[in-house]
């Protein structure tokens, strides 16, 4: 088939052929090779905010006041201007062109944190289906809070973590849900996964996976806690049980307090060295040894073999905590589990750690791995879309590319796996990075790697701060090898007075259009570089 | 396989459980590894055992639930410990998956006669094992530790095992 790369002659082509079936979408996509963001205009005067992200939807950008207690979000439209001479292309921009307000409009600014508490930046989430936010607020971390009330010992505190859900239509704060005495990791959605509706929301404190649902009416609803217990009623059911066996003396002092219902994460026993296995750690134990007790059928070998691979780590088994969730689908969780040193800590890759797939309904554990196991790295890299469990409503969603869905993605992961020196040293540098963040990657074309080749250290489409050089970074043709398509450049034009300062860049890309902000920060406290990179 | 160490949890509070160095070739130790190569060359059925790590004195069993009782189906763990005077004394059971049974108080304590004053040094860890089992089928009504479950059991038998079977699924799964 004659492919030219040439705009009229696609559109030609596209008049007069019919691509095969199912392509049709990518075929449109290549479009965008034409249609480059690769116009900037450099230190664009905008107002000093921090800008998280661009909907998913590409409706609307948002962006944080400085002080971190407002939230202001624009409609990102087009510039327009007029020019009287004939060839208009010619000429530089107008300088009201170049203004930030000319390529947004401020729809509202709603103040969201109270005195003492700061928005997370690095926390947001979108339902794109009802265009509803949710942003979190939280007060300072106290990292040697004591550990009460059942909280797990070494995992920091937070007074309190309040939960936005906002229309962003209009900036109507239509629901909160307040954690206090808690911890929930919020850096990059870690702790937070959105799936259709359902909201896991992870309580490190408390080992406890909230799972709410976001009504159409903009409600919070509760759905279960799982981790002491795993059915939503099994609290109700022990406690209406304890009734009934209330007769001797000794139940009665063992008994819930009265608000248990309200105070549903913060009871636990009076003497945690006794206590019940969790309602979530039964589960997985049980599962560990019926496989190892159906692996062997001689009684002998399987008692041994019980006794090396379980009793002798049991307590290890007990000790693991819930890190990190993500939705599968509506029924099953991906659970992360792990020592409590590695929960926290940023850099978790050196801290063994499983995973589990867990199913709410029937509260069974599905499979179990190591984050070390091949089997899981094959299914990763082979059905590695299936761990993106997040909204599929929008089609261009699908067209993030993945090692399982993309050639060059794939041979490059090859390519990093045949170089890797040690084997299990690169499936746990994998695997670490499931469960996956939610919302965490740009459905951006211009990430397409069927598309654009691009340094993935200097950019991705994964939403991350990223060290950034003088150099601009090259999006170059997948199709023409040779052919230059645009540059990125972050910071000034003429480059930064003082080369040596360590810059920090941030890329938010439109999921639709060619248009692109790029944040430069220095380390110190000087107010950060916006430029806009756009299709003139 | 897995993780060394772990959290900090081993502070026991019971008072028989002294710490006692691992490498010691005391009596008890001797004894507890006698009965460890007794069970596992002739462990008793849906049960089984081993030590916590590498504390000979502190065991972990699982005895999954009999089929037939309200308790088929469960995976029942349960913590051991052994006294340093072991076998002189008995060693302590207790449930670490809840379970509604009239023998087991409502921290998981096993209730029965050869762990209190009916233990005799004759008596090994299988044995115990299977008397822990035992109790699944038949449980000491009489001797009952809770006797709300011990009066629902012998008034109205099926409704006993109705909510045995309920907290099984519930919480012993």
């Amino acid at each position: 088939m004659y492919r030219s790369s040439n705009i009229v002659a696609r559109v030609f082509n596209r008049q007069i052929c019919t691509p095969p079936p199912g392509t049709s979408v990518h075929h449109a996509r290549c479009f965008y090779e034409n249609l480059v963001p690769s116009y900037t205009i450099y230190e664009v005067e905008c107002p000093d905010h921090s800008f998280r992200k661009f909907t998913d939807d590409g409706q609307y950008l948002i962006s944080f006041s400085r002080n971190y207690q407002e939230l202001i979000i624009y409609r990102p439209r087009w510039l327009s201007f007029s020019c009287k001479d004939e060839d208009c292309d010619k000429h530089d921009l107008p300088s009201r062109a170049k203004r930030f307000d000319s390529f947004f409009t401020q729809l509202y600014c709603v103040p969201l944190a109270s005195c003492n508490e700061l928005i997370c930046k690095d926390f947001f989430l979108y339902l794109e289906s009802q265009q509803f936010g949710l942003f979190a607020t939280s007060t300072a971390q106290i990292h040697d809070a004591p550990a009460v009330g059942g909280a797990v010992h070494g995992v920091p505190s937070i007074e309190k973590i309040t939960f936005h859900l906002l229309r962003l239509e209009d900036g109507e704060i239509l629901d909160k849900k307040v954690f206090c005495n808690d911890f929930v990791n919020l850096t990059h959605n870690t702790g937070v996964f959105l799936y259709d509706d359902l909201l896991a929301i992870v309580s490190l404190r408390y080992q406890t996976i909230h799972v709410l649902q976001i009504r159409d009416a903009g409600n919070l609803v509760d759905v279960r806690a799982i981790g002491e217990f795993c059915r939503e009623d099994d609290e109700l059911f022990l406690n209406s049980n304890a009734q009934g066996m209330a007769f001797s003396d000794k139940i009665k002092q063992h008994q819930f307090p009265g608000n248990h219902i309200e105070n549903h994460m913060h009871q636990g026993q009076t003497n945690p060295e006794n206590s019940f296995l969790s309602g979530i750690k039964q589960r997985l134990l049980s599962f560990i040894f019926q496989g190892l007790w159906n692996e062997e059928r001689d009684e002998t070998s399987r008692i041994q073999g019980l006794r090396k691979k379980f009793y002798f780590h049991f307590q290890d088994y007990v000790d693991l905590i819930i890190w990190k969730v993500q939705f599968l689908d509506r029924h099953h969780l991906l659970i992360k589990f792990g020592s409590v040193d590695g929960g926290v800590s940023r850099n978790a890759d050196h801290h063994p750690a499983f995973v589990a797939v867990y199913n709410m309904d029937t509260t069974e554990i599905v499979s179990f791995y190591q984050n070390s196991a091949d089997e899981l790295y094959l299914l990763f890299e082979q059905f590695c879309d299936h761990f993106h469990a997040t909204s599929r409503n929008l089609m261009y969603m699908n067209f993030i590319s993945s090692h399982s869905n993309n050639i060059h993605a794939r041979e490059q992961l090859r390519s990093i796996k045949d170089k890797a020196s040690n084997p299990s040293q690169f499936v746990k540098k994998m695997l670490a990075s499931l469960p996956f963040s939610c919302q965490s990657q740009s459905p951006s074309p211009y990430f397409d790697q069927s598309l654009f080749r691009f340094d993935d250290k200097l950019i991705s489409a994964t939403d991350r701060h990223r060290q950034s050089t003088d150099h601009p970074i090259k999006f170059i043709s997948r199709r023409r090898p040779g052919s230059l398509k645009f540059k990125i450049k972050p910071g000034p034009e003429a480059g930064s007075m003082d080369g040596r300062a360590k810059k920090i860049s941030s890329f938010l890309f439109h999921p639709i259009l060619p248009l692109a902000l790029s944040v430069q920060q220095t380390l110190f406290l000087q107010p950060s570089v916006v430029n806009i990179h756009f299709r003139r | 396989m897995m993780i060394s160490g772990g959290g900090g949890k081993s502070s026991w509070s019971s008072s028989t459980s002294s710490w006692v160095p691992t490498t010691s070739v005391s009596a008890s130790g001797k004894r507890i590894q006698r009965e460890m190569v007794e069970l596992n060359n002739d462990p008793p059925p849906d049960c089984s055992a081993g030590p916590k790590g590498d504390n000979l004195y502190h065991w972990i069993a699982t005895i999954i639930g009999t089929p037939g009782t309200p308790y088929q189906g469960g995976i029942f763990f349960l913590d051991i410990k052994f006294p340093s005077d072991y076998p002189f004394k008995p060693p302590q059971v207790v449930f670490k998956t809840r379970i509604y049974h009239c023998n087991v108080d409502p921290d998981g304590l096993v209730s029965m006669g050869i762990l209190k004053d009916d233990w005799s040094p004759a008596l090994t860890i299988t044995k115990v094992l299977l008397a822990v089992r035992s109790i699944f089928t038949n449980p000491d009504h009489y001797n009952a530790v809770v006797p709300g479950i011990a009066h629902l059991y012998s008034g109205d038998r099926a409704k006993h095992d109705g909510i045995a079977a309920e907290w099984t699924v519930r919480f012993a799964k």
